[in-house]
């Protein structure tokens, strides 16, 4: 092990020390389950909105963003930009009647909307699901980044089972030992740890890259778009009888001598079975007639896809348990607004540099390979990354040397951490608060419920590990080229058909029934995980190439269907059921009335307290 | 519950009063509360919309938006996509919370009026 990785561990480990340390900290003020949820309902709005954004922004966010604007160009940016307009639909219709309703969890939102111990329950089914679809691509980052960043296992382990391993156990330790108040503090110090990073690697690409946005755009499109592809050697020699020409005799022509060798060095050892990393030219899904250029749309999306890929990043975000949350944390509905125009300024600034990152990368990478001066523990293609994940740790290396690459491996932790963290606290409060202090116990004492609050921390902390560990036994890995992105995104998908109807229609349409919005959860979240089950069995390739299971495979982003038919189905159901909770005006009020922010407000109780304190306002 | 006051759910002959401390809450002053709240969010959430779905629709059907530089290799679509939708959203959302803030204050003077006026001697409490 050389000197870099190293000083990427040691900074890897100032940072657990320090996530580990503040759980220790806080632990003394976490005293009641309100403390272990909701860090005593008095984040302040700064802290509120950088633990949002360290909620937020995931390993998807801060090693897939760049990543797919490298592999992908323009289609790449629409995750950035996507990300951070889902919280214009949280400030405008959730962010402050979520706030005044109370409660704890989104399941105690759907209870009291409609009074029904049903709803409670198919939401708690619905936030496991949409929770563990986010935790996937968490758990899968932590074990890609470990076997890029450290390369060696421990205990007899794989790199990439000891990654996931170890940022499952820390994270389970500090969610566990701190409950909320320990995962607010380590999402505020962990977002800004991650965004100064992005921050380092871009003014490094500005000064060490002489960088130039318009120009080195128009560098970057002068040739056509290149994606990386793994054939074997059969496949590159197979000759068409049409043309009488073979694979590998159009890759001569447009790679290079140097990245030419692995592969005739492949086609020379005569094992057809042998595979090995060429260049193609990228072909345009959206505008078939033209060639494909990294400033322009097509990369990964067709006309539909482009649609409802915008629709599932701007209205997932809404439909995120562990982000809607930590609204709940907020003193006031007010604070709630005030606290998402701050995150979209932090996430909004993160999310500008990102693309930045992943343009240069397309650059600065290649000129350092062909100097011969590109790291060494990642592989490349002509040039160009095999695998695009690694190119936030690979740029900083090459920009900053040991010490930024040590700061973006803890800042691609501190993202797992800080996102994970947050999952569980919302998968804990969904069985811990929702189904055993609901249902199985409801007597319990305070400490007999935040021992099944730490027990479910623990049950999901296995869960989590698990996934992460059966990954890339199910083959994903090898189906999807920037899975951290897309799997982040079904998660989108599933909130924005499961929850996001539920919630506007809860509290923008009076005549909502329980029925009615019930429905809406089953079409719109069945609806999601159908499409992703059909997409993710069409891209391991068991539906072939024509007839209807491909159709309905081929759809990447399902909102565009998922999202109306749930919205129709529970307009259509309220309607002919017509069933109103019998106390309707009552809950009405509680989401819509004022009085209790009016006397805060003339008490001045509408102000934040301190994280480090305890109990309940 | 939201509030750190007590929540006194009081019912009337004409409906239900919620209270917490001096201030509270009838069905006629939420109303208003809620339909000028809904006034403001969707008229915001139909530019938000009507901005964020032209993009696709442009990257879709309009060339010039999307195969033609405008300064260096940006094309339209990834200036706006890349930059200028962050300034819309900011400016968006700040704007949204300066009206909604102002709406608040207006309302809650306007509401404890009404409620003021449309508060009755309860029949029974919880």
């Amino acid at each position: 092990m050389g000197d870099l990785n190293v000083i990427a561990i040691v900074m890897v480990i100032i940072v657990t020390t320090f996530t580990v340390g503040m759980a220790i900290l806080v632990r003394r003020f976490t005293r009641t389950t309100a403390d272990f949820y909701l860090a005593g309902r008095k984040v302040g709005t700064f802290a509120n909105a950088s633990a949002i954004s360290g909620d937020y922004l995931s390993a998807a966010s801060f090693l897939g963003v760049a990543a797919a604007v490298y592999a992908s160009g323009l289609d790449g940016v629409w995750f950035a930009a996507g990300f951070a307009g889902g919280f214009i639909v949280v400030v405008l219709f959730i962010a402050s009647a979520l706030r005044r309703f109370g409660e704890y969890t989104i399941a105690d939102f759907a209870y009291g909307r409609f009074r029904s111990d049903r709803i409670r329950l198919v939401t708690v089914f619905m936030v496991l699901l949409t929770s563990l679809f986010y935790m996937a691509p968490q758990m899968y980052g932590a074990g890609t980044t470990w076997t890029v960043l450290v390369g060696a296992g421990i205990f007899g382990l794989s790199p990439y089972n000891t990654g996931v391993l170890i940022v499952a156990g820390i994270i389970m330790f500090y969610v566990f030992v701190g409950g909320m108040k320990a995962t607010t503090l380590n999402q505020i110090f962990q977002f800004w740890w991650l965004w100064t990073a992005m921050f380092l690697v871009c003014v490094l690409v500005f000064v060490a890259g002489n960088f130039n946005y318009p120009r080195d755009l128009a560098e970057v499109t002068a040739e056509e778009h290149l994606d990386v592809r793994t054939v074997s050697v059969a496949q590159l020699t197979e000759v068409d009888p049409e043309t009488g020409q073979a694979l590998i005799d159009e890759v001569r022509e447009y790679m290079s001598e140097r990245g030419l060798e692995p592969v005739e060095a492949a086609i020379e050892t005569g094992d057809p079975g042998a595979t090995v990393g060429i260049t193609v030219p990228s072909t345009n899904r959206l505008h078939t007639l033209r060639d494909m250029w990294f400033n322009e749309p097509g990369h990964r999306y067709n006309a539909l896809d482009q649609f409802s890929m915008v629709l599932a990043l701007v209205l997932g975000t809404a439909g995120l348990p562990h982000i809607l949350n930590r609204y709940y944390t907020n003193p006031s509905g007010q604070a709630a607004r005030r606290s998402t125009f701050w995150v979209l300024v932090f996430i909004g600034t993160f999310y500008i540099l990102a693309p930045i990152a992943g343009l240069a990368g397309r650059l600065l990478i290649d000129d350092a390979w062909r100097a011969g001066a590109a790291p060494d523990n990642v592989n490349y293609v002509d040039g160009l990354l095999a695998r695009s994940d690694t190119l936030m740790p690979t740029l900083a290396q090459i920009l900053g040397g040991e010490w930024l690459m040590g700061a973006v491996a803890a800042g691609a932790f501190a993202a797992m951490f800080s996102t994970t963290g947050g999952l569980l606290i919302a998968s804990a409060s969904a069985v811990g608060h929702d189904v055993y202090e609901k249902y199985i116990n409801p007597d319990a004492p305070e400490i007999k419920r935040v021992i099944m609050a730490k027990a479910s921390v623990l049950f999901f902390s296995l869960v989590a590990l698990g996934i992460g560990l059966g990954i890339p036994a199910a083959g994903l890995d090898r189906a999807y080229p920037a899975l951290i992105a897309m799997m982040v995104t079904w998660a989108f998908s599933l909130g924005a058909g499961a929850f996001v109807p539920m919630l506007l229609t809860g509290i923008w349409w009076r005549q909502t029934t329980e029925r009615g919005a019930i429905a809406g959860m089953i079409v719109g979240g069945g609806g999601s995980l159908f499409f992703i089950f059909m997409n993710v069995m069409n891209q391991l390739g068991h539906f072939g190439d024509e007839g209807l299971l491909p159709l309905l495979g081929s759809l990447t982003f399902p909102t565009v269907f998922t999202f109306p038919a749930a919205v129709l189905t529970i307009v259509i159901v309220s309607k002919i059921d017509g069933q109103l909770p019998k106390n309707v005006d009552e809950i009405w009020m509680r989401i819509h009335g004022t009085a209790s922010e009016r006397h805060d407000k003339e008490l001045g109780l509408d102000k934040s307290g301190g994280v480090f304190s305890s109990g309940q306002k | 519950m939201a509030s750190s006051a007590e929540e006194k759910v009081i019912r009337t002959r004409s409906g239900i009063q919620v209270q917490h401390g001096n201030h509270i809450d009838t069905i006629e002053s939420v109303d208003l509360v809620f339909r000028a709240q809904r006034k403001l969010s969707f008229s915001f959430a139909a530019v938000f919309f009507i901005v964020t779905l032209s993009i696709p629709v442009m990257t879709v059907w309009w060339e010039p938006w999307y195969g033609v530089p405008i300064w260096g290799g940006f094309t339209a679509n990834y200036l706006v996509v890349s930059l200028l939708y962050y300034v819309f959203l900011w400016g968006l959302s700040f704007t949204y919370i300066k009206k909604a803030d102002a709406l608040d204050e207006r309302l809650s003077h306007m509401a404890d009026e009404i409620a003021a006026e449309t508060a009755v001697e309860p029949i029974g409490g919880e």
